[in-house]
């Protein structure tokens, strides 16, 4: 670019709009500035000047006439116009407010919708290098081969140090998982899930502002801790000093019950909520150094999120396929140790990929779920989201234009007069296209208003706190408002416009202007779109309600109600028999039971065949439980038996479930029963099979039941003996507990007990049906915003459909009016003018009904458990719309049937 | 003589610029005098604006100069004051003077 040059746009923008004759020495005078401004000031500041002073210049007496300067009287004429909408507005009120109604609801859906949807394409924008920043995702290596994660073993870091120079850093973020933490010598204890571990280069990729604490150092000792914000106020009250707490401690405790200190370092600024990183604070890796030497599981412990910096200009498509080979080359002494495998046995012949994906998009892909450090988007929900956004608007724009066309009967005299007294037919274009921007302009004002009101609502629904003043207060953000504006303006008045102007005005002036208009199949076309999209939007909301109640009362095989479950049991130590008596003790519950996880959410795994040659190895879920656990749950057993509290063998049997029966390979003609599985890493221990349970549900409704294992809590041969969460879960005996009241005081007596037992462990509790709720809440939150938009389609499409009865009832009273002199009852004119609307809506469902099974098909192949697509929804969808439909006509047919003939062909 | 005889007080400066510059006043070269002698900024688009409704007054005539290397080639649009302007300074500056002879002795307080 040249920069000696005053910028060619402004130029441009100045000739554009300056009056011809003051342009050349005005530009000069401008120029002189300019040259001059470059001595003083330098080029950069000269061409914001110049820019600047070109913008000054944009005032009366400078700029040119909007019509330039031949058309005189322009100004009355443009009067005239705004005078003439506004009369024409006024005379026609019910238009008028059918018309700005279905405008605003349609424009502010619309609004809405881009809003969350520009929300949610702006993760992780904030990071300065964003755009060079990629995560490491890796086949689920303890799962399917075929599915991606978001984590990594640590050494995949390691190998991309050592192998790439291209990346400028790679960094490690570690997924510590829930400890238990105190900031004042165990007085409060917190429970804290969002905790990660960051290495000593994590602030060169990441912009995470630090109000306090270096970035350099932060993470470079051991022990060292940065806590955000919200974290700091929630552990020393909101007053607190944050320069006081640098070099404080804080304790955290081990798994091995001690508390371990660690410094604070630093604090954050609270994490944006468009962030995929999302956590309370984060500890130094290396405090972590322990864990990480004893584990030879270099490559295959997946709590790493691994991500790289690459360098500038670097073809990052040709370094993914190159990091293709590390694995393989790396992976080998892990694989060897842990399972005595190559890595070509252990992956099965899969290939061990490493996916770059780009940071912008690790949100919005939505994928991979697994092992993400903080939420995933939702792809699915922005499409459906924006395609009703569009659909809704695409409605109201019909709606107008139907309207705007329509009404243009009683115009056809403004239109005639205007065109006798020499007016051209481009202005006449531009008049209407004028009041439809109008109306779009003000709609769109309406609109805004609209969304600001439900804007809350909205925010909760969607889990965001999208911020409308901020947003709408972006330069960017206002340009594309007015573009807007003018687009559909522009748009929805066209067609009515070219209609409205093509009017002869002999005809017109005559008064045939009624029967003059075309046009009858455009209108009678976009009424049947209408109804389309409104009834297949019905029918799919019916089947989202549908399915929604289908899932909720699936028979899941087991007892999910009135289970109250304790969490945070893990931290009172292994041996908890003297608590779990305590709490069976309690009378409002009637069955205890300890478990390692907690169904839907039981993800553990691990790779397992039969103990017979050839078997294969398979991956299977497992659970450590104790008998009293299946008891509560009220599993059923197939073959076999529970575990025996009288039996201390039982500790080394497992239980497995019918999936897991057919996975290994076992025909249900077999004896199961004393058949051996075996863990496929080579272990010597084999356990035996004491028991088949019928599938249960450990998962959510949406996949099919995984093979599960089920071992004994006392196994001391399984490597997790004695590590992970675990929780008491305690049934609730529904005769003596009946009211929320009693609820809560059980719950206390619970929180009592485990109280006395270590105050410092905190109370967590949950219930297992509510946690079933909880898989779905996505689909329920699209259930209600599908509902809501229904309703609006709806709502849009019968004003349309009023409109339209409006039109015909005034285009047919002489008619109507004629067959009731000849002796036609009101009904037969109610069914001679309903008959025509009936056609449309019939064409309507006709469409609407194939296209809406293929969406509800489609969508259902989410779900391993699907509702089936019953002819009876779409039958009632097709009824209550047909019902609204002729509602909104009847209204207008009986106005037209009760007029008295008389005045209806009074005149000719 | 109406309205406009009257002059607002940015109006009388520039007409007084345009005075003192003679046979070079021009958009660039008022707006450097006034910072020159006044060190006052004003914006160009300001004393365009201005020049244009003094010579709609009858003030100021302006003419074409010559095109030159500089300003990218543009012409001057050069202004020069009318006598009915002069008239009106001299005017203006006389009624002043007769107002201020009116005043007290001008004493300034010292604190």
């Amino acid at each position: 670019m040249n920069n000696q040059r005053p910028p060619g746009f402004f130029i441009w923008f100045f000739q554009w709009y300056c009056r011809q004759n003051l342009q050349e020495f005005i530009l000069g005078d401008l120029e002189e500035q300019f040259e001059q401004d470059i001595e003083d000031f330098g080029s950069t500041r000269a061409r914001r000047r110049f820019a600047w002073n070109v913008l000054r210049f944009f005032r009366p007496g400078i700029v040119r006439p909007i019509f330039g300067s031949i058309k005189l009287n322009n100004t009355g004429m443009f009067k005239n116009m705004m005078t003439l909408a506004w009369r024409n507005a006024l005379r026609q009120k019910q238009f008028t407010l059918i018309n700005l109604f279905g405008l605003t609801l349609g424009i502010a859906a619309c609004l809405m919708i881009s809003l969350y949807v520009y929300d949610e394409l702006n993760y992780d924008k904030f990071h300065t290098k964003a755009d060079r920043i990629y995560r490491v995702n890796q086949p689920s290596i303890w799962g399917d081969w075929d599915e991606m994660i978001a984590s990594t073993g640590p050494n995949v870091a390691t190998a991309l140090r050592e192998e790439v120079p291209e990346f400028e850093e790679v960094t490690r973020v570690m997924q510590v998982g829930s400890l238990v933490v105190t900031p004042n010598q165990k007085q409060t204890i917190f429970k804290e899930d969002r905790i990660f571990g960051a290495e000593e280069n994590f602030f060169k990729l990441f912009d995470f502002t630090l109000l306090h604490g270096s970035a350099e150092t932060a993470f470079s000792q051991p022990n060292s801790i940065v806590l955000t914000e919200e974290t700091a106020k929630r552990y020393f009250g909101d007053e607190v000093d944050f320069t006081g707490l640098m070099d404080q401690s804080i304790e955290v405790k081990e798994w091995d019950g001690n508390w371990k200190p660690f410094k604070i370092v630093g604090i954050l600024k609270d994490i944006s909520e468009q962030s995929h990183l999302q956590f309370d604070m984060l500890a130094s890796m290396s405090s972590y150094q322990g864990q990480m030497d004893n584990h030879g599981w270099k490559w295959i412990w997946n709590i790493f999120g691994t991500y790289v910096l690459v360098k500038p200009n670097v073809d990052v498509a040709q370094l993914e396929e190159r990091i293709q080979d590390l694995p393989a080359k790396w992976a080998a002494p892990t694989t060897e140790r842990i399972f005595n495998q190559t890595v070509e046995e252990f992956t099965k012949g899969h290939p061990w990929t490493l996916e770059l994906q780009s940071l912008g998009t690790v949100y919005s892909d939505g994928s991979p779920v697994d092992h993400g450090l903080g939420p995933t988007g939702n792809p699915l929900f922005i499409k459906i989201f924006t395609a009703i956004g569009v659909l809704v608007l695409l409605l109201s724009a019909i709606n107008f234009m139907n309207l705007s066309t329509a009404r243009s009967t009683g115009r056809a005299k403004e239109v005639g007069v205007r065109k006798v007294l020499g007016s051209a037919r481009s202005i006449l274009v531009n008049q209407f296209i004028l009041e439809s921007i109008m109306y779009v302009a003000l709609a769109t004002l309406l609109g805004i208003g609209l969304v600001f009101l439900s804007v809350d609502w909205f925010n909760s629904l969607t889990f965001k706190e999208m911020d409308l003043v901020g947003l709408l207060s972006q330069p960017t953000v206002i340009t594309a408002l007015a573009a807007f504006i003018l687009i559909v303006g522009g748009l929805a008045g066209f067609y009515p416009a070219m209609v409205i102007s093509a009017f002869k005005p002999v005809q017109a002036l005559k008064g045939h202007s009624g029967h003059a208009i075309g046009g009858k199949w455009v209108r009678n076309g976009l009424v049947v779109f209408q109804f389309t999209v409104s009834i297949a939007l019905i029918i799919c909301a019916a089947f989202v309600q549908k399915q929604l109640t289908y899932v909720s009362n699936l028979d899941l095989g087991m007892d999910k109600e009135n289970v109250l479950q304790i969490h945070n049991i893990e931290q009172f130590g292994f041996e908890t028999g003297q608590l779990k008596s305590k709490l069976e003790s309690l009378p409002a519950f009637t069955k205890v039971g300890k478990s390692f996880g907690l169904p839907p959410n039981i993800l553990s795994g691990d790779r397992y065949m039969a103990d017979e040659v050839q078997s294969e190895v398979v991956q299977m879920r497992n659970v450590r439980l104790e008998g009293d656990y299946l008891n509560l749950l009220d599993v059923e057993f197939v073959e076999g038996r529970n575990y025996d509290s009288s039996r201390p063998a039982d500790k080394y049997k497992v239980i497995i479930n019918e999936s897991a029966v057919k996975v290994l390979g076992w025909s249900g003609e077999d004896e199961i029963l004393g058949k051996k599985i075996a863990l496929a890493s080579g272990d010597e221990d084999k356990f035996e099979v004491i028991g088949v349970v019928k599938d249960f549900n450990i998962n959510s409704a949406k996949s099919v039941i995984n093979p599960l294992v089920i071992i004994h809590q006392d196994n001391d041969q399984v490597w997790d003996y004695g590590l992970g969460l675990s929780y008491f879960s305690l049934k609730l005996d529904e005769t003596k507990v009946k009211s929320s009241g009693e609820l809560m005081a059980a719950i206390q007596q619970v929180e009592k007990i485990l109280a006395e037992t270590d105050a410092t462990v905190p109370f967590e509790y949950s219930f297992m049906d509510q946690e079933f709720d909880k898989t779905f809440l996505f689909e329920q939150r699209m259930g209600v915003v599908l509902s809501v938009f229904t309703a609006l389609a709806l709502v849009i499409g019968c004003l349309g459909l009023f409109g339209l009865a409006a039109f015909a009832a005034d285009r047919r009273v002489k008619e109507l009016g004629i067959r009731k002199v000849l002796g036609a009852s009101i009904a037969e004119l109610w069914v001679s003018f309903s008959s025509e609307f009936s056609m449309l809506l019939i064409i309507a469902v006709l469409i609407a009904i194939p296209f809406s099974w293929y969406c509800v098909d489609q969508w259902l192949t989410n779900f391993a458990f699907r509702t089936p697509i019953d002819w009876w929804v779409f039958g009632i969808a097709i009824i209550g719309a047909f019902l609204l439909a002729i509602a909104t006509i009847t209204y207008q047919s009986l106005k037209v049937a009760y007029k008295n003939p008389v005045e209806s062909l009074r005149d000719e | 003589m109406g309205k406009s005889t009257f002059l607002g007080e940015f109006e009388e400066l520039i007409l007084t610029v345009v005075l003192i510059l003679n046979d070079d006043a021009y958009g660039n070269t008022i707006v450097s005098a006034i910072k020159e002698h006044q060190n006052r900024e004003v914006n160009l688009s300001s004393v365009h604006i201005t020049l244009y409704r003094l010579e709609e007054k009858g003030f100021l005539q302006s003419d074409m100069g010559g095109a030159t290397q500089a300003r990218g080639g543009r012409r001057k649009r050069y202004f020069r004051i009318t006598n009915a302007g002069k008239a009106l300074l001299q005017e203006m500056k006389d009624a002043r003077t007769s107002l201020w002879e009116l005043t007290p002795q001008l004493k300034f307080s010292h604190e």
